[in-house]
């Protein structure tokens, strides 16, 4: 039977590997998903300790992450769009106007 | 059931991996959609399955689609699909994509219930009226906040997307 070790562990794994996709990748979009990843292994450890810990108050939590993340993703990328409009690249290495 | 966790525990890790390690932005959103579905069976598992369904329609469904419909928005003219039609392995990992929502399909028709052993939980946990009783009583504030940040975050999106800003 799975335990919520296990759940620990996967949660952790794919945060882990949001986090490092985030600080390795050049692509602003691919930074967005990895940002996703990272939500999602939050919302996963949420679900697994609501399941563990008999209490519902956990799987409503996820419901207002999603909420969050959607706000995040319509606002995040409408900014992706006006900065491509300016610099025409996606690459995040190439918005370095405000960089000293 | 002990099998189920780890093989959509495997998907989730190498679609994971995948999703970060894609050259290219839509084979990587391919990849995060994979993640999706798997942790949406997992949420089965885990005796949510309402939260399953939002994570298919909400994050599947509609997120996914606005950053795909980004990336194609914001692809280089010269870069083409062909170029990423041709790699062998976007095609291994379509099949394990297909693999994942055949599984879905199968857990859907066969009965989450026959699947998931339902001891350890108290009766009609993940029940979806318990989850709405919860969700618009003791949440309600939340919800309410809620609802006027997705309100802001829409008003934020059409105003960025103003021809002239």
């Amino acid at each position: 039977m799975a335990t919520l070790t296990h759940y620990i562990v996967l949660s952790s794994i794919l945060f882990g590997l949001g986090a490092i996709g985030f600080c390795t990748r050049r692509n602003a979009l691919i930074l967005f998903m990895s940002i996703e990843l990272m939500l999602n292994a939050a919302n996963l450890l949420l679900v697994a300790f609501s399941n563990f810990m008999a209490d519902m108050a956990g799987q409503v939590m996820v419901l207002f992450i999603f909420a969050v993340a959607a706000a995040e993703v319509a606002v995040g990328l409408a900014i992706l769009i006006v900065l491509f409009r300016h610099v025409q690249e996606v690459d995040i290495t190439k918005f370095n106007v405000l960089k000293w | 059931m002990d099998l189920y966790f780890w093989v959509f525990a495997a998907i989730a890790v190498l679609a994971g991996l995948f999703t970060i390690a894609a050259k290219d932005a839509l084979p990587s959103a391919m990849g995060l959609l994979t993640v999706f579905i798997a942790l949406a069976s997992l949420y089965l598992h885990l005796h949510a399955p309402l939260l399953a369904i939002f994570q298919v329609a909400i994050y599947a469904g509609a997120i996914l689609i606005l950053i795909v419909f980004v990336v194609m928005l914001l692809m280089a003219p010269g870069e083409r699909l062909t170029a990423i039609q041709a790699n062998v392995s976007y095609r291994g990992f379509g099949a394990l994509l297909g693999l994942c929502l055949i599984g879905l399909v199968a857990v859907g028709t066969k009965g989450v219930s026959d699947i998931v052993s339902m001891k350890g939980v108290p009766e009609g946990f993940g029940n979806p009226s318990i989850f709405g009783d919860l969700f618009f009583r003791d949440f309600l504030l939340h919800f309410e906040v809620v609802s006027v940040l997705l309100l802001v975050a829409l008003i934020g999106g059409i105003y960025l997307c103003k021809k002239k800003l």
